[in-house]
C-alpha cells in the first residue's frame, strides 16, 4: 500500500472513531499546547523585561558611591557619600559620554490641591530626560539655566500626576513638596514601567532644589551616564573608573569607592534568567507531552488488541509484515501530528491572550512551532512503533482464529 | 501435459505444545491439476484444516516439499509467503472474515491494495468484481448490513478480484442456510466452468459431491 492509500485507510479508522480518537489526541494537544504557550510566555516576558530596561536609557552606565565586589552585596552601595555634584561634572569631560545626570533622590509628601501622595523626588541636570529616555508629555524639562539657578519646578511622572488629580491644565499651578511650593513645569509620557523599574511614579527637580531645601552637603546618590554608542560602554566605564579614582586620590590597585553599573549586564544576566526558565517551563510542558504519547501507546495497544482479526485478515489476502506495521505506525502518527497541529493552535490562542492580559503583545516564534510538531511527530514514532511492531509479528493463523 | 498447479510431496506438520507432540498431517501426498475443482472430506480433527492452511501459504510444514504453481514455497521467506498469497490464492473462509465497518467494495478493492495497485482501478476492477456476483447494488454496504448468503459472495469476490491461480475453500457454506449455500457452490460452479482451479474443504458429503474429485484425510492422511 502507499503511503497515501495508508494515510487515506487512518483518517477513515479516525473518523469512525470520533470520541477515542478526540481523547487520545487530548493528551498531546495539552502537552504541545503548553510548550508552544509556555515558550511564548518565556519569550514574551524576556521581551516586556527587556523593553522595560531598555526604556531605563540607552547605553546607560550608572555609577553609584560604595563598592562592590560582586552583585551579591550591591544592595550596600548608595549608602556610601562618596559621590559628589562635582564628580558628575568631571565625568561630563570624557570622550564618548553623551550626557550626565547626578541624582539626588528623597520621599516626600506632596500636596496638590486636596490630593496628597508620597513619593520619589529627583534631584538632577537637565540632562536627565536623555539619560533615561524620557520624554515630555505637556510643558517643557528642566532646562540648564533653570537647573543652574535650582529654581523650585517640578516635572511629574505620568503616575504621579494622576495620582494627584493633575492634567494637562496643571503645568504652571503651584505643588507642595515636603511643605515647600514647587512650579509644575512638565508632565512626563507614561514609560509603562512597573516595580523597580517604575519610571512613572516619581518627581523630578533640579538637584539644587533639592540641597538647598531637603538634604544637605554635597554628595549625591548617583550619577546616570548615557554613552553615546553601544561599542564604546567598554571604554567609557574603564575612563570613568580610572578618572574617579584619581580623584577620590585612589591609586589603581586600590579598591574603588563606587560602582560603575552596567545596564547591559543586567540585561545580559536577565536574559540568561529568563532562558533558564523557558527552557525549564517547556521541559515541565513535554512531560505532558510525553503522557499525551503513553496515552497514543496505550490506545493504540487495544486496538491492535482488538483489530487481531483484521490483521489475520490481511494477512491472509496478502499483507505483509511491513504493510501491517506501517498501517498502524501511521495511525498512531496521525493522531500525533494532528494533535500537534491542534495543539499549536490552542497554544497560539492561550498565547495571544496571556500576551494580551500581560501586556506584551503576541510574541511567538515560528522555530517554536516547528520543533513542537516534529516533537509530535516524534512522539509518534516512539510510542507508535511498539503497538504496530506487535500487530506486524502476529502469525496470520493464530490472528484469523482469535476472537 | 502441463505441469500440476499444487504438487505436495510427503507434508508433516508436527504440533508442539508443551509435552505433547500432535501429528496434525503425517506424510500426505496430493497433486491437484490446473482447472481441478477437488473437495478434501474428512472428519473433525483429521488435518483438513492444517493442510488448507499450508496449501494456502499461511503456515510452513513441519517436513516435505510444496510446490505451488511452480514455486517451492517451502523455500521462502514470510515476505515471500505473502507475495504467493496476494498473487495466487484467493480464500473464502466459513465465518466470510470481511472486515467490520468496512463497505463491500473496499474489502473487495483491499486485497488489489496489497499488490500495489493504484486507487482508481482498484475501485473499478472491485465494482467489476462485485458486479460479476450481483452485488453491484451492494457496493457501499458494510457486512452488518448484508446477509450471510451476501457476504460470502463479498468474500469471493475479494477472492476472485486478483485473478489468483487458485481459490481456496474452507467450510464454504458451513454457516449458511440451505439455499445461500446452494448458491455459494453454484458461484463455485460456474467459476470452475470458467476455468478457475478450486480447493474446497468441507465435512459435508453433499457438498463435496458436487466437487469434481474428492480426496478423502484420515489422521492426516489421504485415504482411498
Ligand atoms: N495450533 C495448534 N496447536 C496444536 N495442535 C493443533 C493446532 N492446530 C491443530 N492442532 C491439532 O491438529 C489436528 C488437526 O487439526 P485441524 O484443525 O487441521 O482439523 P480439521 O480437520 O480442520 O478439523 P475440523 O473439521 O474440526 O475443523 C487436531 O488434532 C488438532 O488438535
Ligand atoms: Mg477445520
Amino acid at each position: 500500500m502507499s503511503p497515501l492509500d495508508l494515510i487515506r485507510l487512518a483518517l477513515a479508522r479516525l473518523r469512525s472513531s470520533r470520541l477515542r480518537a478526540a481523547l487520545t489526541m487530548l493528551g498531546v494537544i495539552i502537552g504541545v499546547g503548553s510548550v508552544v504557550a509556555l515558550v511564548a510566555v518565556g519569550q514574551g516576558a524576556t521581551k516586556g523585561i527587556t523593553a522595560q530596561l531598555e526604556g531605563l536609557g540607552t547605553n546607560l552606565l550608572t555609577v553609584n558611591p560604595g563598592s562592590s565586589t560582586s552583585f551579591g552585596t550591591r544592595g550596600a552601595a548608595g549608602s556610601a557619600t562618596t559621590l559628589t555634584i562635582d564628580d558628575a561634572t568631571a565625568l561630563a569631560a570624557i570622550p564618548g559620554v553623551a550626557a550626565v545626570a547626578p541624582e539626588l533622590t528623597t520621599q516626600k509628601l506632596v500636596i496638590a490641591g486636596k490630593e496628597n501622595t508620597t513619593t520619589s523626588i529627583v534631584g538632577t541636570s537637565a540632562q536627565y530626560g536623555t539619560v533615561h529616555n524620557q520624554t515630555i508629555w505637556q510643558g517643557s524639562f528642566l532646562t540648564q539655566p533653570v537647573t543652574d539657578l535650582g529654581l523650585r519646578v517640578a516635572v511629574l511622572g505620568a503616575t504621579t500626576a494622576s495620582d494627584l488629580g493633575l492634567g494637562a491644565d496643571a503645568v504652571g499651578t503651584d505643588i507642595s513638596i515636603g511643605g515647600i511650593p514647587f512650579r509644575v513645569i512638565g508632565i512626563l509620557q507614561s514609560k509603562g514601567g512597573s516595580g523597580p523599574l517604575n519610571q512613572d511614579d516619581q518627581i523630578i527637580v533640579p538637584l539644587e532644589a533639592v540641597k538647598s531645601n531637603f538634604v544637605s552637603g554635597d554628595s549625591v546618590r548617583s550619577i546616570g551616564v548615557s554613552v553615546a554608542t553601544a561599542d564604546q560602554m567598554d571604554l567609557v566605564k574603564a575612563e570613568i573608573t580610572t578618572g574617579l579614582k584619581s580623584r577620590h586620590g585612589l591609586g589603581a590597585a586600590d579598591a574603588a569607592d563606587f560602582t560603575v553599573f552596567d545596564q547591559a549586564q543586567l540585561l545580559t544576566t536577565v536574559n540568561s534568567i529568563t532562558g533558564l526558565l523557558t527552557v525549564l517551563l517547556a521541559g515541565i510542558a513535554s512531560i505532558s507531552l510525553i503522557v499525551g504519547g503513553i496515552g497514543i501507546m496505550n490506545i493504540m495497544l487495544v486496538s491492535v488488541r482488538e483489530r487481531t482479526r483484521e490483521i489475520g485478515i490481511r494477512k491472509a489476502i496478502g499483507a505483509k509484515s511491513r504493510d501491517i506495521l506501517f498501517q498502524f505506525l501511521i495511525e498512531a502518527l496521525v493522531l500525533s501530528v494532528l494533535g500537534g497541529f491542534i495543539g499549536i493552535l490552542v497554544g497560539l490562542g492561550a498565547t495571544a491572550a496571556i500576551g494580551a492580559i500581560a501586556g506584551w503583545g503576541f510574541v511567538f516564534s515560528p522555530a517554536t512551532l516547528v520543533v513542537a510538531l516534529l516533537f509530535s511527530l516524534a512522539v509518534g514514532v516512539i510510542f507508535g512503533v511498539w503497538p504496530a511492531r506487535q500487530a506486524a509479528r502476529l502469525d496470520p493463523i493464530a490472528a484469523l482464529r482469535y476472537e | 501435459m502441463t505441469a500440476p498447479l499444487i504438487t505436495l510431496d510427503r507434508i508433516s506438520r508436527v504440533y508442539q505444545t508443551g509435552r505433547f507432540e500432535v501429528r496434525a498431517l503425517d506424510g500426505l501426498d496430493l497433486t491437484v491439476e490446473r482447472g481441478e475443482f477437488l473437495a478434501i472430506v474428512g472428519p473433525s480433527g483429521s488435518g483438513k484444516s492444517t493442510l488448507m492452511n499450508i496449501v494456502g501459504c499461511l503456515d510452513r510444514p513441519t517436513a516435505g516439499r510444496y510446490v505451488l504453481d511452480g514455486t517451492a514455497v517451502e523455500e521462502l521467506d514470510d515476505d515471500g509467503l505473502a507475495d504467493v498469497r496476494s498473487r495466487s490464492i484467493g480464500f473464502v473462509f466459513q465465518s466470510y472474515n470481511l472486515l467490520p465497518r468496512t463497505s463491500a467494495l473496499d474489502n473487495v478493492a483491499m486485497a488489489l491494495a496489497y499488490q500495489g495497485v493504484g486507487h482508481k482501478e482498484r475501485i473499478a476492477r472491485a465494482t467489476a468484481s462485485l458486479e460479476r456476483l450481483g452485488l453491484g447494488d451492494r457496493v457501499d454496504h458494510e457486512p452488518t448490513e448484508l446477509s450471510g448468503g451476501q457476504q460470502q459472495r463479498v468474500a469471493i469476490a475479494r477472492a476472485l478480484v486478483t485473478e489468483p491461480a487458485l481459490i481456496l475453500a474452507d467450510e464454504p457454506t458451513g454457516n449458511l442456510d440451505t439455499a445461500s449455500g446452494d448458491d455459494v457452490m453454484g458461484i463455485l460452479r460456474e467459476l470452475h466452468a470458467t476455468g478457475r482451479t478450486i480447493v474446497l474443504i468441507t465435512h459435508d458429503a453433499d457438498v463435496a459431491a458436487r466437487a469434481d474429485r474428492q480426496v478423502h484425510v484420515r489422521d492426516g492422511r489421504l485415504v482411498a
